[in-house]
């Protein structure tokens, strides 16, 4: 089955229109009649499979229509690039500033700045936006009015008071809450459930026309920022099978790729110099031990399973080398390289080393019986472990997981689960060992591992977690990520997240394998201005919102 | 899938001899099997295949599924089909993918049959409301089309072990068989060693299993060829989409693996086409024998043979 | 008259079987498999479009069976067939009917075209036997009728799609250089893509006709009638045409109803090796993103359409031969 995008399936973009005669494919091109590829072309396309036709609803705030207009056509209060600690790049808002104690926040709205239709964009907007969203709980999907107690607009400043501190949340208020028009949105009977056919955004490209088959934006003539975007034109195409979306690139009818293509060598960039990709790691992929487990209690069991998995074999052969791996301090590299805990790391030592594995299962009272760990009372160290059996990858990682294991005398047997039952077992408690990861990212290391290791995120067996699913609870650790969030010190930071590594290296609450990616192709023969590994400005793919605006703002035709 | 040939009736129950005692029938099966060009390379065949199945340790040397070479490795002696992008060496894998393969066919062959047979013939000899009723499960069953209920069946089952195929297909499957069983039993219900044991006697479930069944052999080898052919595309067929257990060795799970990595695509075309290739073989194995045995049953198919001896094969062939 | 309204209360009867399996399905399987699928959408979803998944699903309703299987029957049978869910917020005929035409069209026609073929190469098979031609027609089809289809459709894409770039290998058509619509280009690059898969759907099943309407043909020979007609010393081939071709293609008509669900088996294994975005492949998709009430309204669809199919070629049949009407 197709590998799902992470943003592509959370942020379910489906779409179709009513009484369509024609079904939807995209095929391979063969460059004739596309108009793409000449040169100086200033048309960009798309190559992103959501596995549906579109239904022609650019909602922002509907999670459903979120990707398709967030980025392109609506923009957020401050851009913040995950990919460099969180570095700040005013949008609507020219300017912001925490007051005291960081309970409240303030922003500047920018000046000049018009709505697609004209009209003028204030500061009322802003409150608007988020005062909608308290209304209609069903739209607070980053869980901002949590710790939010109102948000009121005076002038052209937007004042928030929090009703606890919450300094994390700046990432989800600022980048990942659209802006959107009051005297449009007012009009709407149900804003959680209108598609909003007809966008108003103060976004650098305006919806032009909308197909089930294909979406064209084009470029905004009166964007607040002169001279942008050197794109004029953006084709969408709606593909449902991820075959037939690598075509497109492979052949060059599609420029901007978000796809995962195997032997992306052999299919992807031996078909032109100009073919380049990037996939930067997000969070980790891991093996998630049940914390009430009777054997996986014992920390030296976890601590061995650690060490048996060959982490570059599973990345080489199950991932084909997409998805690095990962290590036992949690930090993601080299995306959070810069809070990797040396002494940490150093003392836990080599990642892959079986024969430490055996000395600590002997250690915590195992001997070999029949090819499988027994100890004193006869336990068996046989688990099943929770997988997503579409995720054709994670299950051909998982064989290599399971071959590691066995070596040492450890027994997995594989239940490959949809993927709601999947993350139903998880929210339940009902596994032994799963495999996932988180399905938010943030600027910092500090989100992925407050949605693992805070008990505030956990539940007992039998009632729903959030994302704590091993049901670790360490009240150390929660004083640990607590104090995080009321500071906007770095270095402050830093000394917590050292000390968070450091539980995760003795602890061994979770197990990370390989890191996840965001998967990006691109033609720099048709554009330039990428980001590169070595100038991250934004995420990448063309589903990240909104950083996929400040690439589309980059981008110059050759 | 494929359409199996003789799954189409060529119902001319009338001209199908019947056969007397089954030792003496399947004697006859098997000096016919010989005699018949077709029926022989597909014997050969399907026997090929089973040894295979029972000793893949012989033919291949390595493990299935240990991802333990280097990937996308090419023909060579050590490994007579390459390697896949996983690093396992294919040709192993095909050849202990024999074994879950021929456990389907055999398996869903003899239930499905065994399902027929009961259903079938005791329509035909019961009668009645019996019959009506029963007819009306196998004509339901023999024109929902099948595979879209099976890929129903399996995505509600989220996927399914070998197990759950195989209870799948048998369930949805002997509808056809128990058709011309049925048929058969009909023009037989009136026979006059069946009266006699009738006069005797003798209990029904005793006349149905000992004096009916027996009568019927050939008809019954060739249901079980054309349901264990079935079986064999079903499944292969849905763990190709998916819907099968992706940790099984089995062609159609080889394939599944194959296309999801789009091996056509990047270059390691040998991944799909090879196990397919093997799909065609057995079933044309079967295909083949079933197509001997429709010739065995009505001489009026057989093979005219511009010879002298026209005559006297056909007497020596199965009359 | 008495035969057609015969075979109408079976279609009726197999159409009432069939919606009570797919009601009785899902409630069958350990865990309700609709309930996590639904939790999904829980949100998003209007109230009354929850409503009706519920009924279609048996999903949270405090209602015994029987009054969940009447509400469900009275919501097949006014047409609705519930909101997709991976195609949100269209409902489930809206999206079928953007796929059935692809369908229609490349099924209709490969399988006219292996009807018409395969049954002509049959009856001269038949004709000639015991010549070079009937010795190599029947075993080769035997072979090729039993290679599972989604193999040829592989090795055709390879072959004709990948290596020789003759015809594109994937969809229906180029969606960002085409408008759907009545244009030439359209049209011309519709059926550049449909070209493989016809082909590959023509030499899967081309094999049946072939084999049965030899068969067939075969034993109509044998009849008296065709040999007083050859006594009577008519042209061979009126004999052929005329007198054993018409009467043995009437079985034929049979066969082909029986057949109708492999070809469409088959279709579905080729749109699925294609990305042809036909009913077949929505199927595929609605399964793999779990969007049961897709899956069971295409399901719905495929029965329907086969039996429909099956009656039309019965009622034919007994139109064109009086035997089968006073047989049974």
């Amino acid at each position: 089955m197709r590998r799902l995008t992470r943003y592509g399936v959370i942020v379910a973009a489906g779409m179709i229109a009513a009484g369509c005669t024609a079904g939807s494919q995209s095929s391979s091109s063969p460059g004739s009649g596309s108009s793409n590829k000449a040169a100086g072309n200033s048309s960009l396309t798309i190559s992103n499979e959501a596995g549906q036709l579109w239904s022609c609803g650019f909602n922002p705030l509907n999670p459903t229509f979120t990707m398709l207009s967030y980025g392109f056509v609506y923009e957020p209060l401050v851009y913040v690039n995950p990919l460099q600690q969180g570095k700040t790049t005013p949008m609507l808002a020219s300017s912001y500033k925490w007051g005291a104690g960081n309970k409240t926040l303030t922003f500047t709205i920018r000046s000049g700045v018009k709505w697609s239709d004209g009209t003028p964009m204030t500061a009322n907007d802003v409150a608007y936006t988020f005062n909608l969203i308290k209304k209609n709980s069903a739209l607070d999907l980053t869980g901002a009015w949590s710790v939010l107690s109102s948000v009121t607009a005076s002038g052209d400043t937007v004042t928030m008071n929090f009703s606890k501190v919450a300094v994390p949340y700046f990432y989800y208020i600022a980048d990942q809450v659209p802006i959107v028009p009051e005297h449009v949105f007012s009009k709407i009977s149900n804003p959680v459930t209108d598609p909003v056919k007809a966008p108003v955004g103060t976004g650098p490209f305006t919806m032009s026309k909308c197909t089930p088959q294909n979406i064209t934006y084009k470029a905004n003539p009166n964007y607040w920022q002169p001279g942008l975007p050197k794109v004029k034109t953006i084709q969408y195409p709606a593909y449902t099978s991820n075959n037939t979306a690598n075509d497109d690139l492979a052949n060059g009818s599609a420029q901007w790729g978000g796809q995962y293509i195997p032997g992306i060598k052999t299919f992807y960039t031996a078909k032109s110099p100009d073919f380049k990709y990037w996939f930067p790691p997000t969070v980790n992929v891991t093996l998630i031990p049940n914390l009430t487990d009777p054997q996986l209690k014992n920390v030296k069991v976890r601590q061995a399973i650690s060490y048996a998995i060959n982490r570059t074999q599973v990345s080489n052969t199950g991932e084909s080398g997409y998805e690095p791996p990962a290590n036992q301090t949690g930090i993601v590299t080299p995306t959070f390289s810069s809070s990797l805990n040396q002494s940490a790391l150093s003392g836990w030592g080599n990642g892959y080393d079986p024969a430490k594995a055996k000395s600590l299962l002997a250690q915590a009272g195992y001997h070999m019986s029949g090819g499988v760990m027994t100890n004193a009372a006869g336990q068996k160290l046989a688990f099943t472990v929770n997988n997503i059996g579409d995720y054709s990858d994670w299950v051909a990682s998982m064989q290599v997981i399971q071959q590691n294991l066995a070596a040492v005398g450890i027994k997995l047997t594989p239940h490959n689960l949809s993927n709601p039952d999947h993350v139903s077992d998880l929210n339940f408690g009902k596994f032994q060992l799963a495999f996932y990861d988180q399905q938010t990212f943030g600027p910092s290391a500090y989100y992925e591992l407050n949605n693992w290791l805070n008990s505030a995120n956990t539940a007992p067996v039998g009632k729903q977690a959030a994302t704590n699913y091993e049901r670790y609870s360490n009240p150390k650790t929660d004083a640990l990520l607590d104090q995080y969030s009321t500071t906007t010190s770095a270095s402050e930071q830093q000394s917590i997240l050292n000390q968070i590594q450091q539980v995760m290296v003795n602890d061994v609450p979770i197990i990370p394998v390989i890191e996840a990616v965001d998967w990006f192709q691109y033609d720099t023969g048709t554009f330039s201005g990428w980001p590169t590994p070595g100038n991250s400005y934004a995420q990448p793919s063309p589903y990240a919102y909104p950083d996929n605006e400040q690439v589309l703002l980059r981008l110059t035709p050759k | 899938m494929a359409m199996p040939v003789s799954g189409v009736p060529t119902e001319t129950p009338a001209t199908q001899a019947p056969e007397l005692g089954s030792a003496r029938a399947l004697g006859r099966i098997g000096r016919a099997v010989r005699l018949n060009r077709k029926a022989t390379i597909g014997a050969v065949l399907l026997a090929i295949f089973i040894l295979i199945a029972l000793f893949p340790g012989v033919i291949a040397h390595d493990s299935p599924t240990q991802d333990a070479y280097a990937p996308q490795l090419g023909i060579s002696t050590a490994h007579l089909l390459g390697t896949n992008h996983y690093g396992q060496d294919l040709f192993a894998q095909l050849v202990y993918g024999t074994r879950n393969v021929l456990i389907i066919a055999f398996v869903v062959g003899l239930a499905t049959t065994t399902i027929a047979v009961l259903i079938g013939v005791a329509a035909a000899y019961l009668g009645g409301l019996a019959d009506s009723s029963l007819n009306v499960v196998t004509d339901v069953l023999l024109v929902i089309p099948l595979f879209p209920l099976l890929i129903v069946i399996a995505a509600y089952a989220h996927g399914g072990t070998t197990l759950v195929l195989i209870a799948a297909i048998t369930l949805t499957s002997w509808s056809y068989t128990a058709r011309q069983l049925r048929s058969q039993a009909l023009t037989l219900r009136n026979r006059d060693f069946l009266e006699a044991a009738r006069v005797r006697g003798e209990r029904p479930l005793y006349i149905i299993l000992v004096e009916l069944i027996p009568t019927m052999t050939s008809l019954l080898v060739a249901a079980f060829l054309t349901n264990a052919l079935y079986a064999v595309l079903f499944a292969s067929s849905l763990q190709f989409i998916g819907l099968g257990d992706p940790n099984t060795v089995s062609w159609g799970t080889t394939l599944y693996w194959a296309q999801n990595n789009a091996a056509l695509q990047t270059g390691e075309p040998l991944w799909a086409i090879a196990p397919g290739f093997l799909i065609a073989a057995l079933g044309a194995a079967f295909a083949l024998l079933n197509y001997a045995f429709d010739e065995i049953g009505n001489p009026a198919l057989r093979p005219v043979r511009k010879v002298r001896k026209k005559k006297g094969n056909e007497e020596r062939a199965g009359k | 008259m008495r035969y057609a309204l015969r075979r109408l209360g079976f279609f009726v009867v197999t159409l009432w079987i069939a919606l009570t399996l797919n009601f009785l399905l899902p409630r069958l399987m350990p865990g309700n498999p609709a309930l996590a699928m639904m939790s999904k959408f829980h949100g998003e979803l209007s109230p009354k479009a929850l409503n009706a998944l519920e009924i279609l699903f048996g999903v949270n309703t405090k209602e015994s069976l029987l009054s969940q299987y009447f509400g469900y029957l009275h919501q097949i049978l006014t047409g609705n067939f519930g909101t997709s869910l991976s195609q949100y917020p269209a409902s489930v005929s809206s999206v079928i009917g953007s796929a059935i035409w692809w369908t229609l069209g490349l099924v209709g026609i490969a399988t006219f075209l292996a009807f018409v073929l395969g049954t002509g190469l049959g009856i001269v098979s038949a004709w000639r036997r015991g010549s070079k031609l009937d010795s190599v027609v029947p075993p080769t089809f035997v072979i090729v009728s039993a290679i599972p289809y989604f193999w040829i459709a592989m090795v055709l894409v390879l072959i004709f799609g990948l290596t020789l770039h003759w015809f594109p290998s994937q969809g229906g058509y180029y969606v960002t250089t085409d408008t759907p619509g009545l244009n030439f280009t359209f049209f011309q690059d519709v059926l550049n893509h449909a070209i493989l898969p016809a082909v590959s759907l023509l030499i899967a099943t081309i094999g049946t006709w072939i084999l049965i309407m030899r068969n067939t043909m075969i034993t109509t020979l044998a009849e008296d009638y065709v040999r007083m007609a050859r006594a009577k010393g008519l042209p061979n081939r009126r004999i052929m045409l005329d007198y054993a071709a018409r009467n043995a293609i009437l079985p034929n008509l049979t066969g082909f109803a029986m057949s109708l669900g492999f070809v469409v088996s088959g279709a579905i294994l080729i749109e699925y090796v294609f990305n042809y975005p036909g009913v077949g492949y929505m199927l595929l998709q609605a399964v793999s993103s779990e969007d049961y009430p897709l899956m069971q309204g295409l399901f719905l669809l495929i029965t329907v359409a086969v039996l429909f199919a099956i009656l039309v070629a019965d009622v034919l049949t007994a139109l064109l031969d009086p035997r089968t009407r006073t047989a049974s």
